[in-house]
């Protein structure tokens, strides 16, 4: 599509704008058309499709496909939702304008919904290594790459997977992967070895359930703090912050994290230069007035970065957002998370938590695991991507 | 039943069911198969099923902290929310010879759940058509296990009926109350 100029689409009513059409920013923008169709609604996305994160573990594993976990964007059109699969370049908040090309839009209110983006300076050698060192925590080509990585190992062969500090993305995703790709081992390649390099001294999600879960899988060796600081894919060999060096047949690196680079740009992130901080009943950024964060990019809120909470943030947020545009005060809404782990093939476990605002801040109010991985709460795990996906975009 | 209405905004449920859709499906028309329909529930059945959880008396990991928040959000906008919209049944359709199987098995659940198996207020019981086959399979099995409502003398009746009748044939009773229309 050529470059756009100028203010490429004057605005005529009321308009909202959302950058990222992930898990929060299509479901903000399809509830801020359903709280109010006269509102105009313009998602910027540069991919055409939208591919779930949650789920494609089990594309590691064989188990599921990558197509499988992809979605048009078909469903929001229907709801007047404008969708321009454009980047957004630069956010101008005196303004009210979002740049794109050599143009710009104007809102009235903007969500921004970018996302994660890798902090690959914080690993020695990793932004050389380029795709030669897969991280797979976007789900995308990646992932199928390192699916082909993994069966394409010798038998016997050593593949290493490391976990960043937090915080990031999906806190129980890594230790799901481990089950995911020591479950294909196992049966694939019996004298393979999956050896778990974590930046923290545990693991730090539904610790019991993964520890009980890890006992099917004698093929996985987990080894606690310990922080991958450099990673030489010449030698396939990464080190630890202790000096300690491991080869590897195949590596997965996920990287240490921040907000997508919209928001550091847009100086949307706070002192340490990774996370938005946000008002915990609208999700206005605290830093510029009429710009609302939601999903991973955010930090404050005692909530795991996971795509239930981006769909939980991107419905109360939409909710606020029509409020405000039509002069209304907000109203407190908590929202809720829930996280299933596929443990193998048919198993899995979940986390659910609830909570409350208390004083203008979303507080925790419960946590409840299941009881044990089982068959049955697969089965939920499927109804629930299943239903949760036709809420972000159907 | 009350009449559907469209839904919005304006119903003072529409923010309270923002968190179910995620495993409901939008305005309770679930398309899986173990997550239950709410679209169309009555409200006095939705309302004991979220109290219920609340106590622990229905153990369900993902709904016992949801129907502790839906009490404070007040159970009743909930309630009228779901009761208001279409009943949406599921979208899952069971293999044929299984609903024909469970036809037949499926005559003594009429004696509560009335003649067309849409429920009985007056006896607790309540709908079963259009229920996702999983769902209503899970539930016999927790009844026959006694884990749903355990000790309940008003459920006494049933599980011993369920108890009695082999796990198959609940999987093709399933099929067909959920084929039922
Ligand atoms: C392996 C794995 C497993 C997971 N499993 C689960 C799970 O089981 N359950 C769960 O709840 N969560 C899970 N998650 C976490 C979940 O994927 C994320 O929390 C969720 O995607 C966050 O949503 P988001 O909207 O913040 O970001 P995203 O969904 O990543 O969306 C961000 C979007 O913004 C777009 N974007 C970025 N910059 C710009 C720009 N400048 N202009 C326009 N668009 C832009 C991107 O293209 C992207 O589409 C998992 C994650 C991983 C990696
Ligand atoms: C994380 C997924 C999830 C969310 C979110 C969720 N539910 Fe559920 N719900 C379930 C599952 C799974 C069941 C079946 C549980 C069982 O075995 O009894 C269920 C069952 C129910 C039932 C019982 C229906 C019947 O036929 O007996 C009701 C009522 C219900 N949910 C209401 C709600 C409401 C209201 C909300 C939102 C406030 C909600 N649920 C949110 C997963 C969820
Ligand atoms: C003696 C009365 C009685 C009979 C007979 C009976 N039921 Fe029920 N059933 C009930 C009551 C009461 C409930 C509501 C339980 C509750 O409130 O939790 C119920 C609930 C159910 C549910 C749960 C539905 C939901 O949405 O969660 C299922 C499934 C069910 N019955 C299946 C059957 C089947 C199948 C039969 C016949 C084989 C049957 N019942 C026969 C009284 C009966």
């Amino acid at each position: 599509a050529p470059a756009v100029r100028g203010d490429f689409l004057p605005r005529r009513g009321p308009r909202v704008v959302v950058v990222g059409g992930g898990w929060g920013g299509a479901t903000a923008a399809k509830y801020v058309k359903l709280g109010d169709p006269g509102i105009e609604v313009i998602l910027l996305e540069p991919n055409r499709r939208f591919v779930s994160c949650p789920m494609s573990n089990l594309v590691l594993s064989g188990v599921r496909t990558l197509e499988s976990l992809t979605r048009g964007y078909g469903g929001l059109r229907a709801h007047g939702v404008r969708i321009l699969h454009r980047e957004a370049s630069a956010i101008e908040p005196d303004r009210k304008r979002v740049r794109v090309d050599e143009g710009y839009l104007e809102y009235d209110r903007l969500v921004v919904a970018p996302g994660i983006e890798f902090q690959t300076e914080q690993v020695e050698g990793l932004a050389a290594a380029g795709d030669r060192v897969l991280h797979a925590w976007k789900a995308g080509p990646q992932t199928v790459a390192l699916a082909r990585e993994l069966q394409a190992v010798r038998d016997g062969g050593v593949v290493v997977l490391s976990i960043p500090p937090p915080a990031f993305r999906c806190p129980p995703g890594p230790y799901e992967r481990a089950c995911q790709v020591a479950w294909y081992l196992k049966r694939q390649k019996p004298r393979a070895k999956l050896i778990v390099l974590d930046a923290s001294p545990n693991i730090i999600s539904k610790t019991g359930l993964f520890r009980a879960a890890w006992r099917a899988y004698p093929n996985l060796e987990y080894r606690p703090s310990n922080r991958v600081v450099r990673v030489d894919p010449d030698a396939r060999e990464v080190t630890t912050d202790f000096g300690d060096r491991l080869r590897y047949d195949v590596v997965n690196l996920i990287p240490p994290q921040r907000a997508g680079t919209i928001a550091v740009r847009a100086d949307l992130v706070g002192a340490d230069g990774r996370w938005c901080e946000v008002n915990h009943v609208t999700y206005e950024s605290v830093k510029h007035a009429g710009i609302h964060v939601v999903g991973d990019s955010t930090i404050g809120l005692p909530v795991p970065k996971s795509g239930t909470m981006a769909n939980a943030m991107g419905k109360i947020c939409a909710h606020q957002v029509v409020r405000l545009l039509a002069g209304r005060p907000p109203e407190p809404m908590a929202p809720v998370n829930v996280c299933y782990s596929w443990v193998n093939d048919v198993e899995a476990m979940a986390v659910i938590n609830a909570y409350r605002i208390q004083n203008g801040k979303v507080v925790q109010v419960e946590q409840k695991l299941t009881p044990g991985q089982s068959a049955a709460s697969g089965r939920n795990a499927l109804a629930w991507a299943r239903s949760i996906w036709d809420d972000v975009l159907a | 039943a009350p009449a559907a209405t469209p839904a919005g905004p304006r119903d003072p449920g529409y923010t309270k069911v923002f968190a179910c859709s995620a495993c409901h499906g939008r305005d309770g028309a679930s398309r899986s198969d173990t997550v239950p329909v709410l679209a169309g529930m009555p409200a006095w059945y939705l309302k004991k099923a979220i109290e219920d959880y609340a106590a622990g008396r229905r153990p369900a990991a993902e709904m016992e902290p949801y129907a502790k928040m839906v009490l404070g959000l007040g159970v009743d906008d909930v309630a009228a929310y779901f009761a208001a919209r279409p009943k949406a049944p599921t979208p899952i359709a069971p293999d044929p010879a299984a609903v024909e199987r469970g036809g037949t098995a499926a005559q003594p659940c009429v004696a509560c759940h009335g003649a067309e198996g849409k429920g009985d207020r007056s006896k607790g019981a309540p709908d079963l058509t259009g229920q996702p086959p999983g769902y209503l399979l899970n539930q016999m099995l927790l009844f026959k296990a006694d884990t749903r409502s355990p000790g309940d003398p008003a459920l006494t009746a049933q599980k011993a009926l369920l108890k009695a009748i082999p796990d198959p044939q609940l999987a093709d009773i399933a099929a067909w109350w959920a084929s039922r229309r």
